[in-house]
């Protein structure tokens, strides 16, 4: 098992590694749909080498979830488009929320569907429908540096993925033993486990809710002032020149000397 | 049993690990302003599966109460970020992060793009043909640039 998962684990993520690279948005067109290949083997190698999760119908449907998970983390890269990448993020936040949901922290599933995919996707959609949305912009069709940031992603993943697959084999020096069955099944993984997870949150964590309501407030008022100093701070129209603030999709040209005025 | 457990912590591990290693990788590459938040979101997202992970393992809810704090602090951080990005679009009209490149430090080259072919131009749009009668119709500007077919 052991020289088996030695190549299948780093091959796996080079091979996946090899095709993100292949599918980013400096690459030629013609080297897509092989990338995309390559990527989907690479994945169902590191798949191959993990332990699974015993039972065939729970290991089938957390590897189902977490093709969807990575394959929109992936097409979040690679779609030249941004309102596609933008939504290629939606689909990998669905996998999330369907993972959680298969672990059994319902509560954070809905929690990751409501706030993520629900709130701030669509304000982010919102923003973008601003500018360019159909990915014809230069700045959308030409990565920053590719090779370098995946051959770094890769080696984190590789140097990651192995140790955690040796530790699953041996837990035993690397692992604090888990709790019994039992205590887990009436504690995490109750049926009523959100009403604890509320007397936790409300109970010990009291304080730090508070201090997250108050960033919350403070992270609201922040942003009410930066758009609004935003709109002030437009230069005063030149003679001649309607007095109207031109339209989000009239973009002003760039003027060097705004940055300080 | 918990063989099954240390067997599910390690799937979960490993798919965060990918996550936040393909949203690092992402916010390095993409220039778009708004795709590298969400890069750094889908960070947070693989760090969201481990702590639930860890937190199923050891029958603890700390890890499910850090990740509620994670999305809370997310939602601070996309009201923040969306706003500067609106600011800044104001003042450059681009989303791309190198129209700002000039805070870069005194001695690094300026980045330059490299040449790309210019993209196919989109088809004209394929009004039907119908004989003329009555007088010409006005078309919306944006009805003949956002409708490419009839």
């Amino acid at each position: 098992m052991r020289p088996l998962e030695l190549v299948l684990l780093p091959g796996g993520v080079a091979l996946g590694a090899v095709g993100v690279w292949m599918m980013l948005p400096g690459a030629p067109a013609e080297r897509r749909a092989p990338g995309i290949l390559l990527a989907v083997a690479g994945a169902a190698l590191v798949a191959a080498g993990l332990p699974g999760l015993g039972d065939p119908l729970t290991s089938a449907l957390f590897f189902v979830l977490c093709g969807v998970t990575l394959l929109g983390a992936a097409g979040t890269l690679a779609f030249r488009s941004p309102v596609y990448a933008a939504l290629s993020f939606g689909l990998s936040l669905l996998g999330t929320a369907g993972l959680l949901f298969l672990q059994g922290t319902q509560f954070l599933g809905v929690a990751t569907v409501v706030v993520y995919a629900g709130a701030i996707l669509v304000t982010f959609l919102f923003v973008l429908m601003l500018a360019e949305p159909r990915g014809r912009a230069t700045y959308d069709r030409v990565g920053f540096g590719p090779g370098m940031a995946v051959l770094c992603g890769a080696l984190l993943v590789a140097t990651l993925i192995p140790t955690l697959a040796s530790m699953g084999r041996k837990p035993e020096g690397l692992l604090r033993p888990p709790p019994p069955a039992d205590a887990r099944r009436q504690g995490v993984l109750a049926s009523q486990h959100v009403k604890q997870l509320g007397n936790e949150l409300f109970g010990r964590h009291l304080v730090a809710i508070q201090g997250a309501g108050v960033l919350l407030l403070a992270a609201l008022v922040g942003a009410a002032v930066l758009v609004g100093q935003g709109r002030t701070r437009l230069p005063a129209p030149r003679a001649g020149q309607p007095a109207q603030s031109p339209g989000p999709n009239q973009p002003r040209p760039s003027q060097g000397s705004d940055i300080h005025g | 049993m918990a063989d099954a457990e240390v067997a599910l912590l390690v799937n979960y591990l490993v798919v965060g690990a990918a996550l936040v290693a393909l949203g690092a990788v992402g916010f390095v590459i993409r220039r778009n302003l708004i795709l590298m938040f969400l890069c750094a979101e889908m960070m947070l997202q693989g760090v969201s599966l481990s702590l639930a992970a860890w937190g199923r393992y050891y029958n603890d809810f700390g890890g499910q109460i850090l990740v509620l704090f994670i999305i809370a602090v997310a939602a601070c951080e996309a009201a923040i970020a969306l706003a500067l990005v609106l600011v800044l679009f104001r003042r450059r009209g681009s989303l791309d992060v190198m129209a700002w490149q000039e805070l870069r430090e005194a001695e690094l080259p300026p980045v330059v793009d490299r040449e790309i072919p210019e993209m196919p131009a989109e088809p004209p749009p394929a009004w039907p043909s119908l004989p003329p009668a009555g007088r010409t119709p006005c078309v919306p500007r944006e009805e003949t640039e956002f409708r490419p077919h009839v």
